[in-house]
Formats: C-alpha cells, sequence, structure tokens
C-alpha cells in the first residue's frame, strides 16, 4: 500500500511518502503555493513519486491537512451566508453570549461581529418553535415563509444557507423541513443545517458553528473538489482523507459537507507526529512542542492518548466553534516573535510577531526590532550560512544592531549577550508556562513525560524548556520540519456521533442509553464500512460528557463497551468522580448525583503501521565530518552569560549510536537543536536525537 | 470603612513606586513570577464556574476570585465580572476588623457585610489564609452572587426598610476553624436560604477555588523561595501602578464635571435621584468625586461605598485610562496597583455611600451610572477616550416555589445594555457595559431548567441614535411565565435616554411591558418588588440604547446605507437625520444628491 502525507502550511507544503509493504519512507518539502495551495500539493506529489520511481496513479491514499478554511476564517473572506432562524432571535447570532472580551476596555471591537457570519441583512426569521423541554411543536414551520426567504435570499445574491432553529437539538423535524425547501428553491446554495453540524445544546454557540460552516463552506468545497479533479486523471482510484481538528481522518465528501471540522487540521496531524514519533522512540508519554515563526502549539499526551478540549472552550479567529478538537495550546512565541521594552520598564517578548514580513532583523527582509530569533544569532546559535542549507542567509549583525537600539541598556545594566539571554528566557518562561498549564495545572506530573520538539524552532528551545519542568528527555525527531506529514500518515480514520441525552444517573435506564449507543455505533460503522475499513480494522469507542446535576459544564469521560448495563453506569460514574479531581482537585462525592449529558461514539479505523527508515549505525564519537565548525557560543552558566567554545553538528551526517555532548549545535536543514552545556544527547537508529536532560540541573 | 473617601492602604512611597527604580527582583524573574499569578487568577475563575451549581455563577459568570497580601492588596484575579475583585480588598479589611490576631491555617471565613467591605449582601466572600513555615503570606479569596440569602424577598430586594431586612448578615464567620467545619454555622447558613441546593454548591465550589489558589501560591514559594517571591508581589503591583500613572499624567491637570439622572428608589416613582461627578486629575492621580449626589434612599437603591463605589471607579478608570484593547500588546496585570492613583469620594448618607442601617442591595445600575457620569464629565477632556452616553444593564430577578423539590426556584436574568458611539466607532450594540461583564444564560439551558419560555431575544426595532459614530442598539427579551412567579427588578432608564454628544443625538429610554395572562397590556417601572407575574404573563425588556457620537452630517454614506440594509434605519431617517440620498432600487448611495442635501442642511 502507497500512501502520502501532504501538510500544506502558509511558508512550506511537505510531504511524506510510505510503503507499507517495503518499510520504505520518503520526505519532500517545497515552497507553498499560498493563492492556490492545491498547486504546490500536486507539484509536491509529482515531484516525490518521480524522485523515487513511483507512479501517481500507485499511490492508493492521500492523507491531506490543510489550512485552507483556517485562512478564510482569519483573513475574513468567507461566503456571503443567509441565516434562516426562529421568529423572535434573528439576532442570537450576533448578540452571542453578551461579554465583552475585554472587561477593561471602552474602545474594543467584538470579534464574532468583525464582521457577523451572516449581516444582520442576511438573518431572517420564519415562524416555528420547538417547546422546551418536551420537544413538541408549539408553533408549526410557516413553510411558505420558509421558500419564500430562500427565494429573497437567492435574489440577494448569497451563496450559503444556514438553517438553525432554535432546541433543534430537541426536536430537528423543523429543520430538516426547512433544509429541504432549501434544497428544492436553491440546489446551488452551500447548506449547513445547525442539527446536522452540531446536534448539541446552546443555542449560540451551535448557531455559530453551523454558519461558520457556511462560511467557509463554498470555498473549501471548491478547493477539495479541484483537488480531486486534478487528480482524477493521473489517479482515478485514489483515496483522499482530510485530517480533523479532533485528529480523525475523514473523506472529501464528509469534509466537504462539515468543512468547520477541518480547523485545527494542520496543528493537530503535528500532534499526532509528535506522539508517534515518541511512541517509536520508547516515550509513550509525550508533550509536543511545534514552534514555528509566530506561535508555539502545545500538546499534551499522556500515555500516548490525544486529550480533547473542553466543549465550550473553542473558538476560531473570534468565533465560538462547539466542535470536539484536540486539546492544544497555541501561544504567541515564535521565532519572529518581538522582544521590548514597555514603558513600566519590563521586557515582554511576543505575542507581537514580525512575521515572515518583514520579519527578523537578520533575516534582512526589513526587519528592524529584536526578535527571538535575533537573540539566538546575537548567541551565536545560528550560523550566518546556516539555514535551509545556505539558502537563506543570517545577517548577524543587523541582529546585533537590533539588540542594541531597543534592548540594551533598557533592561538594568545588561550588555548585548546578557540582554538576548533575558529576551530568551521570557519566551522560554512564556511556553513553560503554557505547559505547565496543560499538565501541571491539569494533573499530570511532566516527570512522567517526554519533550517531542519540533517545526522549525521546537528545537531551538526544547532542552531549556524540559530543564526549567524537570522533564527528562528531549526528542527531536530526525527530520523535525515534517512530523506534521508524519501525523497524517500515523492518524487512524476517524468518525465521530455524538447526542444530548441530560439524564441523572440515578433515573437513567441502561437500555435506553444501551440503545443511543447501539445507534451512534451503527453510523460510525456504516461510515467506516462506506470508507472502506475492514470490519476488523474497526475500533468503535464510547465516551460520555458528565457533570454533577446542577453544574453547567461537562467532562469527557471513556464509557464502558459492551451491554450497557448498571455496572457500566457505576463504572462511569466512578470515571466522572475521578476525572473531576484531577481536573480541580476536587470531589463532591456521592451525595450530588451525576449527569449524563451528551453520549458520544468514536468509529475508528486502523491503519497500517507506519516505520521509520533506519540510519547507519555509528560508535559513541559521531564521524570527523559531521563536525561543520567550532565557534563561541553564549550560554548560561550558574547565573552568568558565558561563551562557551561549541560543536556545530551536520544532522544529516549523525549515525546511530553516536554520542554529542553539550555545548553542541546540530543543523538539521530546517530546524536547530540547541544542546546547553552538561547535557548529553544520543542518536537513536532512527536519527531521533534523544536529549538526556537528567544529569544536569545547574540552571 | 464608610468614612467617605479611600485613602488607598500601600505600603510602598507614592513617588518611589511613581519614578523610581525597578526594585531588587530580576526583572526575568518577576516577569516569570507575574505571569504565573495571572494564570492563577484567571484559573480561579475558571474553577468556580465550572464546579458551581447556580445558573448565576456558572454562566452569568457573576463570580470573583484571586490572590492578596495579609494587607489585603489585589495580587491577582479572575477574568470574570469586574464588580467583584476589586472589592475584595474591602471585604478582607472589613473582616480583619474582627479577626486580627486570630487567623490559623485550616480557616475558611466566610463575610457579606455591606457596610463592612461587602460588594453587597448577596456577593458572599470565602477566604483563606495562606501559610507558609509557619506565618501567613497572602489571602486566597473568591466572591459569588449566591442565588438567595435569607432576605424578605426572593433574590434581591429593592423597596425593603433597611439592610436587615435584605439578607441574612454572615460577617466575619469561620465556617472551618483550623480545618474544622463549623456545622452548626454551616446549617444555620443553609437553613437560611431559599434555594439551598445552589448555595451549597456555589459556596463549595468558593471553598475549592481557594484552595486551589493556595496551591499555586504555595508551588511558587516552593519553587522560588519566600525571600525572592513577596518582594516580587510588591514589584509586580508597582509596575501596573507605574504603567497607570504614566497614562494619567498625559491628561492635563484639572477638574471636569457632569450629572444625571437614576430613575427612582424604586418606591416613590415621580422622583428621579441625582448623580452628580467630578472627575479631578492632579499630577498622575485620579479622584472621583461624588459630592451632590442624591441623599441615601430609604428603600434598597442604594450603592456600598467600600465594596462597590470604590471598586466600580477602579474598573472605570482603567478602562479609560489604560484601556486593554488599547494597550493590547502589553498585557498589564490587573492588580492593586491600578487602584492605587484612584481616590473616591462620596459623602455618608447619599447614595453613594449610604448611613447604617439602610439597605444597599441592587446596586450595579448605580455604578454604572456613576461610570457613565464621569465619562460624560471626561469627555470635555479626553473624548477619544470615551463613549457617548452607555445604557446599564437590567437584573431581573424571577422566582417561585418548586412544591415537588420543597425548594425555592429563582433565577436572574442579566439583559445587557449597549454602549454610545465612540471617536472613530459606532456604539457596541446589545453587550454588557462599563462595570458588569456578564454572559447571558443559554435559553436552550434557561428553558430546560425554569418554568419560563423565553419568547424572543433579538436587537430592539427601534433607531440607533444618529452620530457621524451611532449608538449602539440595545435588545429586547421577552419571557414568559408557565408558573405563578415573582419578579424583581433593577433597571435603569426610563426616563433618560442615553446622552449624546458632540452633536450625536441620545438613545433611546428602557422600556418595561407586562403584558397580563388576560390580555392586559401594563408599562411597569424599572424597579419593582416581588411583582405578581402571574402564569401565562409575559415581561418585555426593551434595552436603552447608547447615544450618539458626532455630527450625523458627517457619518460614511455607505455606513448609512449599511444600517439601512441592516435596517436598522428607513429610508427617511437616512435623508433627515443623517443627509444622505440612497436609491432605493439599486440600494446604492446617491453621491452628488447626498452632498447637495448635506451642504443645504449645513446652511
Amino acid at each position: 500500500m502507497n500512501r502520502v502525507g501532504a501538510d500544506v502550511g502558509g511558508t512550506f507544503t511537505d510531504l511524506v511518502y510510505w510503503n507499507a509493504e517495503q518499510k520504505r519512507i520518503e520526505v519532500h518539502k517545497l515552497p507553498s503555493s499560498p493563492s492556490n495551495p492545491a498547486e504546490a500539493l500536486l507539484a509536491g506529489l509529482r515531484e516525490i513519486c518521480e524522485m523515487h520511481d513511483v507512479e501517481v496513479s500507485d499511490i492508493d491514499q492521500l492523507l491531506h491537512g490543510t489550512t485552507v478554511g483556517t485562512n478564510i476564517v482569519l483573513e475574513k473572506n468567507g461566503s456571503e451566508v443567509g441565516f434562516i432562524t426562529t421568529e423572535g432571535y434573528r439576532d442570537v447570532l450576533y448578540i452571542g453570549r453578551h461579554r465583552r472580551p475585554f472587561t477593561f476596555s471602552i474602545q474594543q471591537d467584538l470579534p464574532w461581529r468583525e464582521p457577523s457570519l451572516a449581516s444582520r441583512a442576511n438573518r431572517r426569521v420564519v415562524p416555528e418553535k420547538i417547546d422546551a423541554p418536551s420537544g413538541d411543536v408549539l408553533v408549526p414551520l410557516d413553510e411558505e415563509k420558509v421558500r419564500q426567504t430562500v427565494r429573497e435570499l437567492k435574489a440577494d445574491g448569497v451563496d450559503a444557507i444556514t438553517v438553525g432553529f432554535l432546541f433543534a437539538f430537541l426536536n430537528s423535524d423543523h429543520e430538516k423541513r426547512a433544509a429541504e425547501i432549501v434544497r428544492e428553491e436553491f440546489p446551488e446554495a452551500y447548506l449547513s443545517v445547525s442539527h446536522e453540524v452540531v446536534p448539541l445544546h446552546r443555542e449560540y454557540e451551535r448557531f455559530s458553528t453551523a454558519c461558520l460552516n457556511a462560511y467557509i463552506g463554498p470555498k473549501t468545497g471548491r478547493y477539495l473538489d479541484n483537488l480531486r479533479e486534478a487528480l482524477a486523471t493521473d489517479a482515478p482510484e485514489l483515496d483522499i482523507g482530510l485530517m480533523t481538528s479532533s485528529g480523525g481522518v475523514v473523506s472529501v465528501p464528509d469534509a466537504s459537507a462539515k468543512p468547520v471540522s477541518l480547523l485545527m487540521s494542520g496543528p493537530v496531524a503535528g500532534i499526532i507526529g509528535g506522539v508517534w514519533i515518541g511512541r517509536q522512540t520508547g516515550h509513550p508519554n509525550v508533550i509536543t512542542l511545534d514552534v514555528g515563526g509566530t506561535s508555539a502549539d502545545i500538546g499534551v499526551a499522556p500515555g500516548g492518548e490525544l486529550r480533547m478540549r473542553r466543549l465550550y472552550d473553542t473558538a476560531i479567529g473570534g468565533y465560538d466553534v462547539m466542535l470536539p478538537m484536540v486539546d492544544m495550546d497555541a501561544i504567541g512565541a515564535g521565532g519572529g516573535s518581538i522582544a521590548r521594552v514597555d514603558s513600566g520598564g519590563l521586557l515582554q517578548v511576543g505575542p507581537s510577531s514580525a512575521g515572515a514580513i518583514p520579519g527578523p532583523a537578520s533575516y534582512g527582509k526589513g526587519g528592524v526590532e529584536a526578535t527571538a530569533t535575533d537573540a539566538q544569532v546575537v548567541l551565536g546559535r545560528l550560523r550566518p550560512q546556516g539555514l535551509l542549507d545556505g539558502r537563506m542567509s543570517i545577517d548577524v549583525e543587523a541582529a546585533e544592531k537590533a539588540f542594541d537600539d531597543h534592548i540594551v541598556g533598557r533592561v538594568g545594566d545588561r550588555d548585548r549577550d546578557d540582554a538576548a539571554m533575558a529576551a530568551l528566557k521570557i519566551l522560554t518562561h512564556n511556553m513553560v508556562r503554557a505547559i505547565e498549564l496543560n499538565s501541571v495545572r491539569k494533573g499530570f506530573d511532566p516527570r512522567d513525560f517526554s519533550l517531542v520538539a519540533f517545526g522549525g524552532a521546537g528545537p531551538l528551545w526544547a532542552a531549556e524548556i524540559a530543564r526549567e519542568l524537570s522533564i527528562p528527555s528531549v526528542v527531536v525527531p530526525g527530520q523535525p520540519g515534517v512530523t506534521s506529514a508524519l501525523g497524517l500518515l500515523a492518524a487512524d480514520l476517524k468518525y465521530e456521533y455524538s447526542r444530548t441525552v441530560m439524564v441523572d444517573v440515578p433515573s437513567a435506564n441502561p437500555a435506553d442509553l444501551q440503545a443511543v449507543f447501539a445507534e451512534l455505533e451503527e453510523q460510525a460503522r456504516e461510515s467506516l464500512a462506506q470508507a472502506g475499513v475492514d470490519e476488523s480494522e474497526m475500533i468503535l469507542q464510547r465516551h460520555a460528557d458528565c457533570r454533577y446535576v446542577g453544574q453547567a459544564y461537562e467532562l469527557l469521560v471513556p464509557a464502558p463497551s459492551g451491554e450497557f448495563d448498571d455496572a457500566a453506569i457505576a463504572q462511569l460514574e466512578e470515571s466522572f468522580h475521578d476525572a473531576h479531581e484531577r481536573e480541580y482537585f476536587w470531589r463532591f462525592g456521592s451525595e450530588k448525583p451525576v449527569q449524563i449529558v451528551h453520549l458520544r461514539v468514536y468509529g475508528i479505523g486502523l491503519m497500517p503501521d507506519l516505520e521509520l527508515n533506519q540510519i547507519e549505525a555509528g560508535g559513541e564519537t559521531p564521524p570527523d565530518d559531521a563536525v561543520i565548525e567550532r565557534a563561541p557560543v553564549a550560554f548560561e552558566v550558574g547565573g552568568v552569560t558565558e561563551r562557551l567554545d561549541t560543536a556545530f553538528y551536520d544532522g544529516s551526517k549523525l549515525l546511530a549510536g553516536n554520542v554529542v555532548t553539550g555545548p553542541a549545535i546540530i543543523d538539521h536543514q530546517t530546524a536547530t537543536t540547541v544542546l546547553p552545556p552538561d547535557l548529553r544527547a544520543e542518536v537513536d537508529q532512527y536519527g531521533n536525537v534523544i536529549i538526556d536532560c537528567t544529569e544536569a540541573q545547574n540552571v | 470603612m464608610s468614612d467617605g473617601s479611600t485613602a488607598p492602604a500601600r505600603p510602598k512611597s507614592r513617588a518611589e513606586a511613581a519614578h523610581g527604580g525597578h526594585g531588587t527582583v530580576d526583572p526575568v524573574t518577576l516577569a516569570v513570577i507575574g505571569g504565573a499569578f495571572v494564570a492563577a487568577g484567571h484559573e480561579m475563575g475558571h474553577a468556580i464556574k465550572r464546579l458551581a451549581f447556580s445558573p448565576g455563577a456558572q454562566q452569568v459568570e457573576d463570580i470573583g476570585g484571586g490572590l492578596f497580601t495579609v494587607a489585603g492588596e489585589e495580587i491577582c484575579e479572575s477574568d470574570t465580572s469586574p464588580m467583584h475583585i476589586g472589592s475584595i480588598p474591602a471585604y478582607i479589611q472589613g473582616f480583619m476588623r474582627r479577626l486580627e490576631g486570630d487567623v490559623n491555617e485550616g480557616d475558611v471565613i466566610i463575610h457579606n457585610n455591606p457596610y463592612e467591605g461587602a460588594s453587597h449582601a448577596p456577593d458572599l466572600l470565602v477566604a483563606v489564609p495562606i501559610f507558609w513555615e509557619g506565618e501567613q503570606v497572602a489571602w486566597s479569596a473568591a466572591t459569588t452572587h449566591l442565588t438567595d440569602v435569607g432576605g424578605v424577598f426572593p433574590g434581591i430586594a429593592i423597596d425593603v426598610f433597611d439592610v436587615f431586612a435584605e439578607a441574612k448578615i454572615y460577617d466575619s464567620l469561620k465556617l472551618y476553624d483550623r480545618g474544622v467545619r463549623n456545622e452548626m454555622l454551616w446549617r444555620f447558613f443553609l437553613d437560611n436560604t431559599r434555594t439551598p441546593t445552589y448555595v451549597e454548591g456555589d459556596t463549595e465550589a468558593m471553598i475549592a477555588t481557594c484552595r486551589l489558589g493556595e496551591r499555586r501560591m504555595h508551588e511558587l514559594l516552593e519553587k522560588y523561595g519566600k525571600d525572592t517571591v513577596m518582594p516580587a508581589i510588591g514589584e509586580w503591583l508597582d509596575y501596573s501602578e507605574r504603567m497607570m500613572r504614566a497614562e494619567i499624567e498625559k491628561i492635563p491637570d484639572g477638574s471636569w464635571e457632569a450629572e444625571g439622572y437614576l430613575d427612582d428608589d424604586g418606591r416613590n416613582r415621580d422622583k428621579p435621584l441625582k448623580v452628580k461627578a467630578k472627575v479631578t486629575i492632579e499630577g498622575s492621580n485620579v479622584t472621583c468625586d461624588l459630592t451632590g449626589s442624591e441623599e441615601n434612599s430609604l428603600t434598597g437603591f442604594n450603592c456600598p461605598f467600600g465594596g462597590s463605589t470604590v471598586p466600580g471607579f477602579y474598573t472605570i478608570v482603567r478602562s479609560i485610562f489604560l484601556d486593554q484593547a488599547v494597550f493590547a500588546d502589553q498585557g498589564i496585570p490587573q492588580n492593586h496597583g491600578l487602584f492605587r492613583p484612584v481616590t473616591v469620594i462620596a459623602p455618608v448618607g447619599t447614595i453613594f455611600n449610604p448611613a447604617f442601617p439602610r439597605s444597599a442591595g441592587p446596586r450595579a445600575c448605580l455604578v454604572c451610572t456613576a461610570g457613565d457620569t464621569a465619562m460624560k464629565a471626561l469627555a470635555q477632556v479626553v473624548p477619544d477616550k470615551i463613549s457617548a452616553g452607555t445604557s446599564t444593564l437590567s437584573v431581573a430577578v424571577y422566582a417561585g416555589f418548586d412544591e415537588e423539590k420543597q425548594e425555592y426556584w429563582s433565577h436572574y436574568d442579566i439583559i445587557e445594555g449597549s454602549y454610545g458611539g465612540r471617536q472613530g466607532k459606532d456604539g457596541l450594540d446589545a453587550v454588557d457595559t462599563l462595570v458588569i461583564n456578564s454572559r447571558n444564560v443559554p435559553i436552550e439551558e434557561l428553558d430546560m431548567l425554569f418554568p419560563i419560555r423565553t419568547e424572543r431575544y433579538e436587537l430592539r426595532p427601534d433607531p440607533p441614535a444618529a452620530g457621524q459614530w451611532r449608538g449602539g442598539v440595545a435588545s429586547v427579551r421577552e419571557s414568559r411565565f408557565l408558573v405563578d412567579t415573582v419578579m424583581t427588578s433593577e433597571a435603569e432608564g426610563t426616563y433618560e435616554a442615553p446622552w449624546g454628544i458632540f452633536g450625536g443625538s441620545d438613545g433611546t429610554p428602557l422600556r418595561v411591558t407586562k403584558f397580563g395572562a388576560d390580555g392586559d397590556v401594563e408599562e411597569l417601572p424599572s424597579k419593582v418588588t416581588n411583582h405578581p407575574m402571574e402564569a401565562g404573563s409575559t415581561i418585555r425588556w426593551e434595552q436603552a440604547s447608547g447615544g450618539g457620537f458626532g455630527d450625523p452630517l458627517e457619518r460614511d454614506p455607505e455606513a448609512v446605507l449599511t444600517d439601512l440594509r441592516d435596517e436598522f434605519i428607513t429610508l427617511e431617517i437616512a435623508s433627515e437625520q443623517y443627509g444622505v440620498v440612497i436609491d432605493p432600487q439599486a440600494m446604492t448611495v446617491d453621491v452628488d444628491a447626498t452632498a447637495k442635501l448635506r451642504a443645504d442642511r449645513r446652511g
């Protein structure tokens, strides 16, 4: 079986080819084509096939992580959406939860209204109402009004329509009927129906999710159609899968129907790649750190399991999205993060970033401010000719000038090295805090984890971060730049189905819950079968969102499989008590009854196991030609910034079993690993660099 | 506490903090420890709402939490409704008058006396002293607006005789003494509320949250040592203070005054209450003087001074001078340093500093109106930092007795106001305003939990206040009661519409209408007490819309067209108020006709 993973990022498109029978992996990296991302993807696919004598038509499966939808949201250039909703509630989508993002501000704008996903002119109401909590029809649907409204919206030039009615999670008949009318009257419109996109309660969040789906729907759909058409001649049999925000893979038709589920596609692929690398290297508990130019993505996976974010904490570009997403944190800390001394005398690094343009001062693209990358340059950790095999040069003097102009002399009596070191420490601490928030603060001890660091800048910071958090080891993948593309191949197919049940445990009827689970499992099984997954490769996982009766926020806990009986409920209840205590350090105990709010089923289709190519073995001492040069590099030793004689290694020339001792710098073409003094790193059989952070603690 | 002015307690000299060096803690370590405090404060807010049992705490987020110095200065706070946290220093001073010298490890203190620091009696404080090496080093504290605290009426009380009728008072009481819960007090506490399930759950949620704050403080002390953490706290506060003073200093010295009016005291209907605000800037200090405002009401319509009037101005002053959106690049931490430059004056015996034993419960509208009036005064000197007249929230408590549970059901809706226009920006439509920042309860949650059917929630159909930057449009909300219900409400603005400025029009007043089960239609005053809402009746809240900013003839004609498309205004309003001629067929601006009409209008 031939599979290709393709991660399309803002700067680079990365591809990984994997042949299961030959256990062969090949990688390829080329610049992205932002105006039409499919171009670079297709070119890359052809190139990687050509380079390794494979026909494009021989590829069985293309796994794809895309930021097309995310970019539409961030650039705010989505569709004109018509929103048909219940009479009396025209502006629920606009009012939102009526909370200002900034408590202390008169001059702020409200991000979810800039612009609203459907303008007021395009928000139309029709008479209908479902009663709560019974779910009975209170006001019948005015079908004629729906028909007339669709015609008006069509005439007004909308290209997508959302149908979202109040209490559709209790009874979706009205939404279904209105959707039929939309299809009759305006079949070419992109249609998003709230209970289909997310069948859960909370009207604003559901409407927002459904409207965001419509907002990105037409363009994302066109992108996917183009991709499929372009490949239809070369590879008519090719099966295309897309990564979702929850870490699963779905087919093109499913992705086109629910593009809002793809929004975190890219970063999630990175986390899965990091988890997979961890498992390969014998580190099941991993924290992943993916650092690029503007942000750092952090994931925590105990036992290699992805954790899901709480459903009401999920927003993208200011718009609420009530869909399952891998629990990851993105903070404004990257190579381009700008260091500034503010008027209160405090040194701050990020969240503002110089981005790609003007970029760090040392990149010579017009940047003048001191960025984190410039700090690394000042300290001597990035060689002037070091990036991308010398394709990108580094202007050391510009970096030094940026620090002299903006930082030196404003943070106590620090000299330039000290100032750069201080900037690095602050950025490191920002990342440390973000990792802490996602690990320690959720009851996971970093001492039980390994840090897998990738992305262009992850390995620059990883060792310092690990030491700060007492994480015993750091894993830098042999090819840190393509970890997300690897993650696409490492992911299994995954479908998710859920239903609101809202039942208190004392009065829950296990048979009813069993029936819901069975129905959801049937849906999942059907989808998997349609995607060509063999029954023996299917895994069905049950989960439930639970809370104490009277609470408003749920925690996702695994539910037992098999016949769902009283014992299963008792087990679920106990799991919830435990989860609550781990999350909040508080257990209300048995006198407070537990409520089951939603049931969920994940249908997983297992994909063939991936295996990395092994590299040539060597002794402890790296080969002589692996050392590129030696130069003085600044490190902090015993609280003092000092220049130490440091070896620079070419990562591609290191052999399995080689040991590198700090201070050292390892160049991986697309990334650089910094190995501080007193630390020791070993190269494993796959070329991964494993840094042992337990030996020295003299921070 | 009610001496009529705040002289904020502070250990360091003002000059040193404002102009001095950057202290002894390494700036990098300071940033790290400070960041940990900010994270701890936010985490505490999350914990309360996620653990809590009442929709008020969970959804509305009428909660607060944070860490405080032993002297009661705020170190960090949750990102929740601001009236809660700025008030905690006053609570701490309040209970310490009785507990000085008697604070021990394992104590859990509760307090809600509005004359001794409480924001108002429904906002119960839970405080836990944090000890390290046998010595108290800080406080971890949380507050929550409890659904019911056993006053004469469910929820809140307007038309009541005194503070004793308003609520049960829990003053400086130890719910836990050295780790042991006082079961008698706990029972007494829960027996004196109409909603014991909510109150029990919410109070436990606050205790858990205080424990969490304590845990975070201990972690910092463990890692960096007391000798670093304690001075870091002082410097962290000084840092915020420097930032605030630097901005205030940019404003020329002077005094500016404005007046406003409140509808009535909830009993005497035709007697509006005067609000007077004088804002004085002197160097890097700002004084908000409410002298001249109405004498205190003989109802509950008064504002506790230390716990509400003062922190209300902390919020307003920061929002104007250190606006988070304007300073978005610099995460200036919210802590006591920001409070130090602010002095608030209100003579005892006035609505903003009532004399004991007056009741002082429903104060949100009072604080918002004081803030709005202060903005009106400051419009004269910093027109780019304020908004035109901004309306307040409405709070409506709905309650009845649940025979099955043998407990009251009680819910309070917070219905948002809207902002006035701003220099360069329209006013924000329907959103929580000024010193309130809550969340609404999802209708799909509310209607499932209570015998209420929410029948309408959208922007009100009346046109916005005209202006170069138009006023925000507020919402209309209708609730039908499925069982016999009583309603108590706190709202503002039925007489006085939010003010327009610099040529902008005034906004639209509040209107409250009851539709009886028998078809009777009745306009209600903004504040009613235990008003019967029979099964089948409906209440409609048409919230006040904000004032306009600047001359409407200067408004971008395309923005006028958008307002027409969005059905905020009509063709007639476009031409009459804005001098914009729109072709109704093509829906485009007739540029020439507009120029001519505007020229004619200007004369």
